[in-house]
């Protein structure tokens, strides 16, 4: 599919970045006039995977966070959350819902909820050279609304 | 992320106001545990409707909340809930064992 239009990001693995990672990404997606409701899903995705970096991918460390976007040909987006953190082991493993390294704020649904929320997730990672996450999501638009 | 409490009645309502993330996430559950043994009598009532977003992170703040209050005997309620917010509870089928009151309409005045 040809790519319309690009941008990256790249931050801190601190969680105050958290909100500003999903509300750009969700204002350069908004050039496919989605619907409120996609644009939440995709604010929820760019959260949930951003915040999988910062926790499990840096974990107590400081690191460096990409994000990346494309709007493609068909009103597809595409959306990529790459850490050079610790990697995942087994990532069927990560997958499953309640599943979490985390601490007690933590559900273990990110990846469900990821999952959910997009219509496809790639999960590509190695151990001690970190994770990227790729969401891909058609966005409808207001137009389709009834 | 502010949290709010007033009486209602016979209940205690809390409000979630703003984001509620993995930032947010932390200072969310030591509130709302402070809140809980402050008022160890009252029903519990978690008011969303003046939540703007809310991802995994809030699954978890709902279920220690629902644990402290189960470990009290006492119930949770989660009310007036955005549909965002609804979505993410809804994919970790969380609305089958917190009850959820109905969702506020879209565009109806917050309370405060």
């Amino acid at each position: 599919m040809q790519t319309l239009n690009r941008m990256t990001l790249r931050f801190d693995s601190r969680s105050v970045n958290e909100a500003f990672a999903r509300m750009t990404v969700a204002a350069f997606v908004a050039q496919l006039d989605p619907t409120l409701e996609e644009l939440n899903d995709i604010k929820t995705v760019v959260s949930e995977a951003v915040t999988n970096a910062i926790v499990h991918g840096y974990r107590d460390q400081m690191g460096e966070i990409i994000v990346s976007a494309r709007l493609l040909e068909g009103n597809f987006a595409e959306i990529k959350v790459k850490d050079h953190g610790c990697g995942i082991a087994d990532i069927e493993q990560a997958r499953q819902p309640l599943f979490t390294t985390g601490d007690s704020e933590r559900s273990g649904m990110g990846f469900t909820i990821m999952e959910s929320f997009s219509d496809k997730l790639k999960i590509r990672s190695a151990v001690g050279r970190g994770t990227t996450v790729t969401m891909i999501r058609h966005i409808k638009g207001r137009e389709d609304v009834i | 992320m502010q949290i709010l409490h007033e009486r209602e009645g016979t209940s205690l309502v809390v409000y979630l106001v703003d984001e509620l993330d993995q930032h947010s996430a932390r200072s969310a559950i030591e509130a709302l545990d402070r809140i809980v043994t402050l008022y160890p009598e009252e029903t519990i009532v978690l008011d969303l409707s003046r939540l703007t977003f809310m991802d995994s992170s809030g699954l978890a703040v709902a279920v220690n909340l629902h644990r402290m209050l189960r470990d009290t005997g006492r119930t949770l309620t989660i009310r007036h809930t955005p549909s965002q917010a609804m979505r993410v509870f809804r994919a970790a089928h969380l609305e089958k064992q917190i009850h959820f009151e109905p969702a506020q309409k879209e565009g109806s005045p917050c309370r405060h």
